[in-house]
């Protein structure tokens, strides 16, 4: 018999990513948590270029020096990334209204009923799931048309 | 082996894969089982098979194997469910993988440690607080409640504790201290209890940013709760409460609207009524002639009617 050890617990916390890796963790018939995903990942993308965005609006002060940085557009990489900045900021703000209507207010949750079988949520099924199909629906429409002017416009087709 | 109406087999063989954690070692596997399972076997009788005839170190909890006691959360297939509601031949795939819940410490193989997760419970106080001392340290009579008000909280007091809201939830996975959908979910229900009066004791760890306002309606914990308990409708709810009260829109629940045990008034319903049959003969008569019909077959039920008989004639 061996000696007896002192027993170690294991944290099994998921972490970052049991958010972004779906396989990690599968929830059925949520697409709540993929627009929860999407808005943290927008969100950290427009809370970084806020500063630069800002720096950048300060450079039209000297003309020259605009006009330098005017011609880092001309870079393929940068007109991807403004593309996927347009996406961001449309996907955020739009979401951004469903969640203070349903967070902030309480709409579109429905009420507190008592359940009864199958025992589905109200919140799931009531009209936030529709304002949030209609988030994806506007977002992927006004991203792609919006994709197609801007790169129209930089030369690409 | 039998056959289904629909063609397929009654029976099929599930291989399941079951991840182990031995805490004094602390080695972690797969270990691989094999298990017949046919219609209605649930993952639980799975396990208890496997426990019982393959290998006895197979640790997991549970209790109740119907869905009520919320003791065998696990991780099956991915999906945070109960293995007592979830049936082998319902997930579809040949391989079954379980795993202990996660954001739970892992205490061996299945069973996790809910000492966190019953603290936070703890901590929103899931009971009625009143104002008046007295009343909490000496109740001494039940509290009013119109069935509309139970109607508003009765999904929440549904509730088991099985975890499986606290498994699922996004933010839980990455703020350790975050109090989850449980405990918020039945903040709401005691918030909004009329008989409660303690909103503003649990708000001290409800308006925290630890608290209500670190939920982002992921809507997992709802998605995820086999009891229809709807966690995130009552985090929204709360926070458009908070919001409300704190722009001033709505104002606090008043006490008025609670009934204090001494108004509950209980209705006098008087005396029994009066016998109907005045007039014993009837009956008396009745009584001997079924005694004499029951004399030859059932002696002793006619001894009972006797005895009774004599006991209407004396009083």
């Amino acid at each position: 018999m061996g000696e007896r050890r002192k027993p170690r617990f294991l944290e099994n916390r998921l972490g970052i990513a049991g958010n972004i890796i779906p396989w990690v963790l599968m929830i059925r018939d949520n697409p709540e948590r993929v627009a929860f995903v999407l808005h943290r990942l927008t969100g950290l993308l427009l809370i970084i270029y806020l500063p630069v965005h800002i720096f950048v609006t300060s450079m039209t002060v000297n003309p020259q020096k605009w006009e330098d940085f005017l011609l880092l557009e001309e870079n393929p990489l940068a007109q991807f990334f403004l593309w996927i900045l347009f996406g961001s900021i449309v996907f955020h703000g739009l979401n951004g209204i469903r969640l203070l209507l349903v967070e902030g207010l309480g709409k579109g949750i429905g009420k507190p009923e008592p359940p009864e079988p199958p025992y589905k949520p109200t919140s799931l099924s009531s009209t936030q799931r529709t304002w949030l199909y209609a988030v994806f629906a506007i977002w992927l429409v006004v991203w792609i048309v919006g994709g197609i002017i801007l790169f129209r416009e930089f030369g690409w087709f | 082996m039998g056959v289904n109406g629909n063609g397929r087999p009654a029976t099929r063989v599930v291989k399941i894969r079951v991840r182990r954690y031995d805490p004094e070692t602390g080695r972690r596997w797969w270990q691989e089982y094999r298990v017949e399972a046919k219609k209605g076997t649930t993952v639980l009788d799975a396990l208890l098979r496997i426990k019982a005839e393959q290998d006895h170190t197979l640790a997991m909890r549970y209790s109740c194997r119907m869905g009520a006691c919320g003791s065998c959360g696990m991780l099956i297939n991915k999906m945070p469910r109960l293995a007592c509601e979830t049936q082998l031949l319902d997930l579809g795939t040949d391989t079954v993988t379980i795993e202990p819940l996660p954001n739970f410490p892992v205490l061996r193989d299945l069973i996790t440690d809910f000492g966190d997760f019953f603290k936070k419970h703890r901590d929103i106080m899931p009971y009625i607080v009143r104002e008046s001392k007295k009343e909490n340290e000496e109740p001494y009579r039940e509290y009013y409640m119109p069935p509309d008000e139970l109607n508003k909280i009765i999904r929440f007091s549904y509730c088991i504790m099985c975890g499986l809201c606290y498994a699922a939830c996004p933010v839980v996975a990455i703020d350790k201290k975050f109090l989850g959908p449980q405990a918020l979910g039945q903040a709401y229900r005691w918030v909004t209890d009329v008989r409660d009066e303690g909103l503003r004791l649990r708000l001290e760890k409800v308006d925290d940013k630890h608290g209500v306002w670190r939920c982002h309606f992921a809507g997992s914990c709802s998605a995820a709760c086999p009891k229809g308990v709807d966690p995130a409708q009552g985090i929204q709810l709360l926070r458009s409460k908070l919001v409300a009260l704190t722009a001033g829109a709505r104002r606090e629940k008043k006490p008025t609207h609670v009934a204090t045990p001494t108004t509950v008034r209980y209705v006098d319903v008087g005396d029994a009524p009066k016998p109907t049959v005045e007039d014993k003969s009837l009956l008396v008569k009745h009584l001997e002639e079924t005694a004499q019909e029951l004399e030859q077959d059932l002696p002793y039920v006619a001894q009972a009617l006797r005895d009774y008989l004599r006991t209407i004639t004396s009083s």
